[in-house]
């Protein structure tokens, strides 16, 4: 548009005459004129000055309108005495006002000139970024000025969503890579007269946490602590962490083919080496650490295990608890059960209406309810028994009941390739995809459920099914019972009733109204005052053994071992936590590795892992540590020599000591132990038998073995 | 300790050159035996997840079998597969318990019908009335817990043999250096005392942990025990230090029990029960050098919870524990000392007489059990066996699931009083034992 402005410069008798008649006219003098000069273009709410100029009058005087009001007025901007033209504060929808200047000489003669109302030129002032609840979302409120409804905040020169609130303020999210300190922040205002603001470096700030809140929240979120890890967690402290957690993707197990099986299980000529070393690797590698520990606690209250159900189950098993760890239960359920893993194992699979003479098989209906969602009896939020007038225990289903689901869940069989509907019951094998419903062996009369539900007769084997599972969904037992177990797995053994209470509610209504989130229930578990007590109270009572796959992980990650297997396989780790009794997706039974009600004997502390910790296994790992220690693990290194970080390190041995602190005891190592250890290590004359030594003394004591 | 580890690898494989020379008289060892003449054992076997009795002895008259092959449809046996039982003809054991069926008609085992968790005597028209029974029947923790501590719950702090071992422990073993309870299958109530706990012992690692620091190994292994002694306000770190202390010394007292003693000729299966009951033999024979004269020994296998294609699977389970159990009574022979040592059955229920549509069958109540020994009055049945009918007198419902017409209390009381636990004191080790007439089967 011409900086300048077009101008136009009418006539007024010819404005007149050629408003009256198409006739000639004589000219007999000049005629007055008005001719403007203005500067074209204005921004909103800027100011344009423009002069007018009055032909053939010595009265140069004229009367400025706009959009033929005298002195304009808001919507399209007013004008002065002088000229001075003051743009309105939204677009006109025309994206242009009319100026005219009347010659006070010549009432009837008038000059006008189009000029067009531009966006005006953002600035921004200051920008808080905010993270939002716990995720890597951020909410950007930026101040400045000459923002309009088509403002755009721009992050990094990427325009995003952008809330106008007003002409000083914007509002939008974006989301920022953990561990960033800031993001740059412009507003571009579009067309007409697009412009953008010079950038703002918005500061992105963290609530830092000590190197023992790091340590201790990786050892419950993730399958051990390493240095690089607790220097991040450290910086970008515990939310961020979540949620960066929350946001990677999944690792998951790729499908084990059956002929031929993939090197890594071929010699065994069973799969189940394969899924264990693939789950290995991503336990140990995978970025998705907290995904994969929870995976692995869940994979502990659903417990399906490879000494009965093959090892191509495994992936598919797998990967459903990661792809749902932090989804919803209800997902978790539904998926477990159509799973062929669980099928397989707990016989749902091929479950057929029973002909006369038979029944359903009771199985995974049984188990289901007692091991998987409400347990034997009726509870409290708090997770304690709700007692009868006698006090005794309430059973929370009949054996009547156990029937009447076994019926509903007749009538399920191995899906076709890609998950496509069978064309017969009990047909070929297919452990790469959910089961699928068959109707025809489908036990269709009604069944008498938990809380007075009732699946009336009739119905499809997919109706049954879900009704089932919303039936022990929406259960009040389900909760507690389903947060005790996950507190247990990831946090301690002992949880008060009140923090099992609380993280119940969480489950019960993640404060908008949803049941069963686990994302919020992950979140609470981890972030709870009992969780982060040990944070500054090194002796607060709680805590959990190191099962002895936590205990590998821990050392394979921490302590930096290579993998060296020619195939890459990582089952040489499976070799290790079996003699301990752990061995992963492959528990005696459905019981898993060890009960959750566990009590230690002669004590009254109920301690799940203990469940396989006796004199028999404590002995057994006693030899695990100096395996490890020793580079005697099956396919993996670790470099613990002379010229090793620690060996380097061991020349000073209170310096390699403290190392070993920070990254295995949480920063939290007793004073009379570290003196024990420094002691016992100081008059070894090889740097690396000390790095060996004090890695052994520290991982064999039940100070480590207790990850509290 | 790695040469102890050594010498049991080499004796095992000594053992079977031995067994190759078939069984011989044993001088020495008698005569170790003899230095404790008072010595007994009981070995629990535990078949975990519900062994399926129905199919373990079956009828075997003509009436008797048809009436079960009728009812159990695709879970019945052939008949023809059944094995006889000389003293017993009217019924007959699993095809794969060929060993057990030995033991039988020599005289050296029993079998005990129906026997199952009770609180009290109790019939079918009890049951339907709602009388007390023990809590959560059918469930698989509640009831193996409930044949572990002899209580009408699972949520007891201890177990029968644990109680047993707290009753005897001053007066047999005042000078034992471990435990007068042995498990050979990690941690079970059972065993759990409220002053004994039990020794756990992985079969094939009875010695020390592994060193590989050479001349460092005892310095390491006095920093690492002395470790174990800090006080740290943690209740699960005072609990693992007393656990893996004792690791430390129960480890080295059998160690050095084991290492001079040659092995037992004894060939038994590879894994499994057999290892676990070539490990309990191991320990017998030196029971002298650990000065015990009474011992409880728990082995345990599992996967019975047959509910889908069970003929294959409970076939194999069964055929592994046959030869097992042999073998160790055949050791309890070689040692001389078979009429000191009782094997006995015990398991979480039995299963539902009627089949299920996977060609399986469900969690049910009332079991039959093994008993194995030269103490045991064999070749016989004690108890009584149901009425194989459904929602027939001995149904708790419509299914076979057998009311016990004996209690486990029974069982166990009977195996107790052998043990050694006055009549007066019963009580202290089963609660329960009072509510019944009887408190000794008579089978040992």
């Amino acid at each position: 548009m011409n900086r300048f402005g077009r101008y136009l410069v009418l006539l007024g008798g010819l404005l007149a005459v050629a408003g009256c008649s198409g006739g000639g006219s004589v000219v007999s003098t000049p005629q007055i004129s008005v001719s403007i000069v203005g500067p074209g273009s204005t921004r909103l709410l800027a100011t344009g000055q423009f002069t007018a100029t009055v032909a053939n009058s010595a009265n140069q005087a004229v009367t400025w309108q706009v959009n033929s009001v005298t002195g304009g007025n808001a919507a399209s901007g007013t004008i002065s005495a002088s000229g001075l033209y003051t743009a309105p504060a939204a677009l006109p929808s025309s994206g242009s006002v009319t100026v005219s200047a009347i010659a006070q000489a010549s009432p009837s003669t008038i000059g006008q000139v189009t000029e067009a109302i531009w966006n005006p030129t953002p600035t921004v002032t200051n920008v808080t970024a905010t993270q939002v609840g716990v995720s890597l979302n951020y909410q950007l409120v930026v101040t400045g000025t000459g923002f309009v409804p088509t403002s755009a905040i721009q992050v990094g020169g990427t325009s995003i969503t952008t809330t106008f609130v007003s002409a000083t303020e914007l509002q939008g999210t974006t989301t920022v890579t953990g561990g960033a300190t800031s993001v740059a922040v412009a507003v571009a205002n579009p067309n007409p007269g697009a412009s953008a603001s010079s950038a703002f470096s918005a500061r992105i700030t963290y609530a830092t946490v000590t190197a023992t809140t790091a340590a201790r929240l990786l050892d419950q979120a993730t399958f051990g602590p390493t240095v690089a890890d607790i220097q991040h967690v450290q910086q970008v402290g515990v939310t961020t962490f979540l949620a960066e957690q929350y946001a990677a993707p999944a690792t998951t197990l790729a499908a084990i083919p059956t002929s031929p099986l993939p090197a890594v299980c071929l010699a065994n000529n069973n799969p189940a080496p394969c899924a264990e070393s693939e789950w290995w690797t991503a336990a140990i590698t995978g970025s998705d650490q907290l995904r994969q520990r929870v995976a692995f606690a869940l994979a502990q209250m659903f417990v399906v295990s490879t000494l009965s159900v093959p090892g191509q189950s495994i992936p598919q098993y797998h990967n459903a608890l990661v792809n749902d760890a932090f989804s919803n239960f209800s997902t978790i359920l539904k998926d477990v059960t159509i799973s062929p893993a669980m099928g397989d194992y707990l016989n749902m699979l091929n479950s057929a209406k029973p002909p006369t003479g038979q029944i359903a098989n009771e199985n995974f209906a049984r188990e289901n309810m007692q091991l998987f969602t409400i347990g034997l009896y009726l509870m409290n939020q708090d997770g304690s028994l709700q007692t009868d007038g006698s006090g005794n225990p309430i059973l929370a289903y009949t054996q009547a009941q156990v029937q009447a689901f076994a019926r509903a869940y007749t009538g399920w069989t191995f899906s076709l390739p890609g998950g496509l509907p069978p064309t017969k019951f009990a047909g070929t094998n297919n452990y790469n995809d959910p089961m699928a419903p068959f109707d025809a062996q489908h036990d269709t009369t009604a069944k008498t459920l938990l809380n007075g539900t009732t699946l009336p007769a009739g119905q499809t084997t997919v109706q049954d099914l879900n009704g089932a599972l919303a039936n022990l969904f929406n259960h009040p037992n389900t909760g507690p019972f389903v947060c005790k177990q996950l507190i247990q797995h990831l946090v301690t053994s002992t949880p008060s009733p009140a923090y099992v209470a609380r993280i119940a509610a969480v489950f019960a209504n993640n404060g908008s109204g949803v049941r069963g989130d686990m994302q919020a229930v992950i979140t609470a578990i981890l972030t709870d005052t009992e969780a982060r007590a040990g944070d500054t109270n090194a002796s607060f009572d709680g805590g959990h053994l190191r099962e002895p796959v936590l205990f590998i992980t821990a050392m394979i990650r921490g302590l930096n071992f290579t993998n060296t297997d020619a195939n890459g396989s990582y089952y040489g780790l499976s070799g290790q936590s079996a003699k301990l009794n752990e061995q992963p997706y492959r528990a005696n039974s459905v019981f898993n590795f060890f009960p959750p009600e566990y009590v230690i004997p002669a004590t009254t502390l109920n301690a799940p892992e203990f469940g396989i910790e006796n004199t028999a296994t404590a002995v057994l790992r006693l030899t695990m540590a100096d395996a490890i220690v020793n580079n005697k693990i099956s396919g993996f290194r670790v470099d613990l020599s002379n010229t090793s970080t620690l060996g380097v390190m061991a020349a000073t041995p209170g310096t390699l000591v403290d190392y070993l602190g920070t990254l295995l005891m949480h920063s939290q190592m007793p004073a009379s132990m570290r003196t024990g250890i420094v002691n016992a290590i100081t008059p070894l004359t090889s740097n690396a038998q000390r790095a060996r030594v004090a890695t052994y003394l520290i991982i064999t004591s039940s100070q480590y073995k207790i990850i509290h | 300790m790695r040469a102890n580890r050594r010498s049991f690898i080499k004796y095992a494989s000594l053992a079977a050159a031995g067994n190759l020379a078939g069984l011989r008289p044993f001088g020495t060892l008698n005569a170790l035996a003899s230095t404790t003449p008072d010595y007994k054992a009981l070995v629990c076997i535990f078949l975990f997840g519900g062994n399926d009795a129905n199919n373990m002895i079956v009828p075997f008259d003509t009436s008797g079998y048809n009436s079960y092959a009728s009812l159990r449809g695709p879970l019945a046996l052939a008949q023809n597969t059944l094995l006889p039982l000389t003293p017993l003809p009217n019924f007959a054991l699993h095809p794969s318990l060929t060993d057990i069926q030995t033991l039988f008609n020599s005289g050296n085992a029993a079998l005990v019908a129906n026997v199952g968790t009770l609180v009290a005597p109790m019939t079918r028209a009890q049951y339907l009335a709602g009388q007390t029974v023990p809590s959560n029947l059918f469930s698989h923790p509640d009831q193996q817990l409930e044949w572990q501590n002899a209580a009408a719950s699972g949520a007891t702090p201890t177990g029968w043999a644990g109680r047993m071992a707290d009753l005897l422990t001053p007066s047999y073993n005042p000078s034992a250096t471990i435990p007068m309870i042995t498990s050979v299958d990690g941690d079970t109530l059972f065993c759990n005392g409220a002053s004994s706990t039990p020794v756990s012992v992985s079969p094939g690692n009875l010695g020390g942990a592994t060193c590989s620091e050479g001349s460092e190994c005892t310095a390491r292994q006095t920093a690492a025990q002395a470790l174990l002694t800090f006080n740290s306000g943690v209740s699960l770190v005072t609990a693992d230090d007393h656990i893996t202390s004792n690791a430390y010394s129960y480890a080295q007292i059998l160690t050095a029990a084991t290492q001079s003693v040659p092995p037992l000729a004894t060939v038994f299966p590879a894994g499994g029960l057999g290892a676990q009951l070539q490990q309990i033999a191991q320990i017998i024979q030196v029971r002298a050098a650990l000065g015990v004269q009474r011992q409880i020994f728990f082995a345990g296998i599992g996967n019975f919870d047959t509910h889908a294609g069970q003929l294959v699977a409970q076939s194999a389970l069964l055929a592994s524990i046959s030869p097992a159990i042999a073998a160790f009574y055949q050791a309890t022979q070689e040692m001389g000392i078979q009429d000191s040592v009782t094997s006995f059955t015990m398991s979480d229920f039995s299963r539902t007489f009627q089949p299920n549509s996977n060609t399986g069958s469900d969690h049910a109540w009332g079991s039959h059990h093994i008993v194995v020994g030269g103490a045991v009055k064999g070749g016989q049945m004690y108890g009584k066996f149901p009425t194989l009918a459904l929602a027939g007198p001995d149904d708790s419902g419509s299914n076979g699931r057998w009311v016990p017409s004996t209690a486990s209390s029974q069982y166990a009381a009977t195996l107790a009083q052998w043990f050694g636990v006055p009549v007066a004191q019963l009580s202290t080790v089963l609660p329960n034992i009072g509510n019944f007439t009887v408190n000794n089967l008579g089978f040992v």
